[in-house]
């Protein structure tokens, strides 16, 4: 038994090392959306993230999400401010994951 | 010579003649075609036509079920220390302390490495704006055979059914609908079905899930069917994220089979009350307090009607006046009493606001969690003398009455806490937890994945590292994790009646004292 935790160990950490992943994460989007959108959006994640299909939202984030941020700053307007700060392009991949993921055309469908 | 070039001349001049007409007519035969083209594609509405492939692609996604995959391939070390402590003898002398029905044992050490397959399959659909339904299907196995079906009688429990590894079998894991709707700007929710019960909130975090399941995962952490009803209310109230659910399960129910034979040999009518345990019932009340997408406050309170516990039929068989031999064997389940209890947990996703990457990027949690027990004292023992036919086993001492080993209101409690924080390179995770449960703490977390026993059960401490490392993306992972469960007590994760006694069952007989779990494990998700 010691012999193959040992192994598994070993290969954990060589697999660890060999990893490196850069990548956005829906999940720490839909933390953002709650955290810095919710409240003036008026709406929960999943009802925003259903008003465009995932052709859409990958439109709207292009490039610096400046067709997202005219939309939505023309929506809702005290977004304006958030949008044209750091966080919004710190988060901007995390919040375009999250979109992406619960697009009307997604399939995701919402749980208990 | 000028007779054979002269005519060939005239007659290249005619050919070229008739060509050039023949090219002329289709050249502007295509033109005409092109004008047409460009008149069909003129009236060609692009955007019309994108807008209507995303409608059916919406629809398409919402009306079919849509399966999701995750498998893991895990490699388990267990290892257990057994205290000393008193074990059956098998025989009693009835002149001898005790009636010399136990004896000392030494304390022993036992372990095992355990190879598993995990595979759970997702179900969605969406066939109306207000419904939705969803399911999993479920196989946890071991390597090749066994011989659980001879060793465990609890192996194919209900609560745990895909969370206990076992045989091939696919099993069902949940599969409910939802129902949703606005009562002005109150939105809620119903749902029938086998619930979404196991990793919830907190949980979710070790076993690397982004989404909690429904409960609160300090207390609840099993299988099981029922209902919810939510009702959000944080437009009313103005407090972010703020729900109410109330949680309805049944956990046991009394009926018979179909084909059932009755004492006078005769076939019984099918689905009949089979006069044993009654129906395990449990309602609870679930509140988010507070969720802001960084700061989240839930808190749970129920009550479970008739609880199990296990009852033993004793049979003496004297060989003199006061000596002789004994068997002990399991007569089924008993309602032993009703329990209730309570949980608050706060969740802190990304520590203060913009410290520092690490600090957004950590999660950190703390809760505490309590249970009360109301046992209604039946005995649920029996005790036969070979010659002298039942006798009282409460009398006696054998009885079994009670819960968790006592006929008092007793009181347990809990405290769970972790943190996980990013690792050493990007996308990684590693996580610490602790939790501490207390003489008579009993949360119903069966369906916790720890091969060596739910660890949030503990009467005792338990400690936990995870490491969790993204190999493709989120869709290929691995984890490496070790769990330490040191008992302060016996009857952790065991049931509600005399097995769950602090003091081991019979109140002298030995138990686990420390157990752990080494787990490595490569997971795909898609």
């Amino acid at each position: 038994m010691k012999k193959v935790i040992g192994l598994l160990v070993t290969a954990f950490v060589v697999l660890g090392l060999m990893s490196t992943n850069a990548m956005a994460d829906a999940a720490k989007g839909q933390k953002y959306y709650l955290k810095y959108m919710k409240n003036d959006s008026g709406m929960n994640g999943a009802k925003f993230a259903v008003q465009h299909t995932q052709a859409e939202w990958k439109a709207l984030f292009d490039g610096k999400g400046e067709k997202f941020i005219a939309e939505y700053s023309k929506k809702f307007p005290a977004l304006e401010g958030f949008f044209k700060g750091d966080k919004f392009a710190k988060f901007m991949a995390d919040i375009k994951d999250f979109c992406i993921e619960y697009a009307s055309d997604s399939g995701n469908v919402p749980s208990c | 010579m000028k007779r054979i070039i002269a005519p060939l001349l005239v007659g290249a001049a005619l050919t070229s003649g008739f060509a050039a007409d023949d090219l002329a007519k289709e050249v502007a035969a295509l033109k005409a075609q092109m004008a047409e083209l460009q008149k069909a594609q003129s009236s060609i509405n692009i955007e019309a036509l994108k807008k209507q492939i995303g409608e059916i692609k919406a629809h398409d996604a919402g009306d079919n079920i849509k399966w999701d995959v995750d498998f893991r391939a895990a490699y388990d070390a267990l290892d257990y220390k057994i205290g000393a402590g008193m074990g059956a003898t098998g025989s009693y002398d009835m002149m001898a302390p005790g009636m010399g029905m136990f004896a000392p044992t030494g304390s022993s050490k036992v372990k095992n490495g355990i190879w598993t397959n995990k595979l759970i399959l997702g179900m969605g659909a969406q066939p109306a704006d207000n419904l939705v339904f969803k399911g999993a299907l479920g196989v946890y196995k071991t390597y090749g055979q066994d011989n659980m079906a001879q060793t465990s009688m609890f192996q194919d429990f209900d609560w745990y059914g895909t969370q206990k590894p076992g045989d091939a079998t696919i099993k069902l894991r949940e599969a409910y609908f939802l129902y949703f709707g606005d009562m002005g700007d109150v939105h809620y929710s119903a749902s029938f079905g086998r619930r979404p019960s196991v990793d919830g909130f907190m949980t979710n975090l070790r076993a690397d899930n982004e989404s909690p399941a429904s409960p609160v995962g300090h207390n609840i952490n099993m299988e099981f069917d029922g209902a919810s009803f939510k009702f959000d209310v944080e437009k009313i109230t103005g407090i972010a994220g703020m729900y109410f659910k109330i949680c309805l399960g049944r956990g046991f129910s009394q009926t018979t089979g179909a084909y059932s034979q009755a004492m006078n040999g005769s076939f019984n009518p099918g689905y009949i009350k089979d006069g044993n345990n009654p129906n395990m019932d449990l309602a609870g009340l679930l509140v988010q307090l507070y969720d802001n997408g960084q700061y989240k406050l839930m808190a749970n309170v129920f009550k479970g009607w008739n609880m199990m516990g296990y009852g033993l039929d004793i049979t003496m068989n004297p060989t003199s006046m006061t000596t002789g031999s004994y068997t002990m064997a399991g007569n089924g389940f008993h309602d032993v009493g009703d329990m209730t209890g309570a949980s608050l947990s706060l969740q802190v996703n990304g520590i203060g606001d913009g410290i520092n990457d690490f600090l957004d990027d950590s999660v950190f949690f703390i809760s505490y969690a309590m249970n009360k027990t109301d046992p209604s004292n039946k005995t649920v023992n029996t005790l036969t003398m070979t010659g002298y036919g039942l006798q009282d086993a409460s009398a006696m001492g054998f009885g079994g009455e009670g819960m968790l080993g006592s006929t008092k209101d007793e009181t347990g409690s809990s405290i769970y806490t972790g943190i996980q924080v990013p690792g050493f390179m990007q996308g990684h995770r590693v996580g610490l937890e602790y939790n501490h449960g207390s003489k008579y703490w009993r949360s119903f977390t069966y369906g916790e994945d720890t091969l060596a026993g739910s660890k949030l059960s503990t009467r005792g401490d338990a400690y936990e590292i995870y490491y969790t490392l993204p190999l493709v993306g989120k869709n290929l992972t691995a984890q490496l994790s070790y769990v330490y469960m040191d008992y302060d007590y016996a009857g952790s994760d065991m049931f509600f009646g005399q097995t769950g006694n602090p003091s081991g069952l019979m109140g002298v007989m030995p138990y686990v004292t420390s157990a752990s779990d080494i787990r490595a494990s490569i997971r795909y998700r898609y």
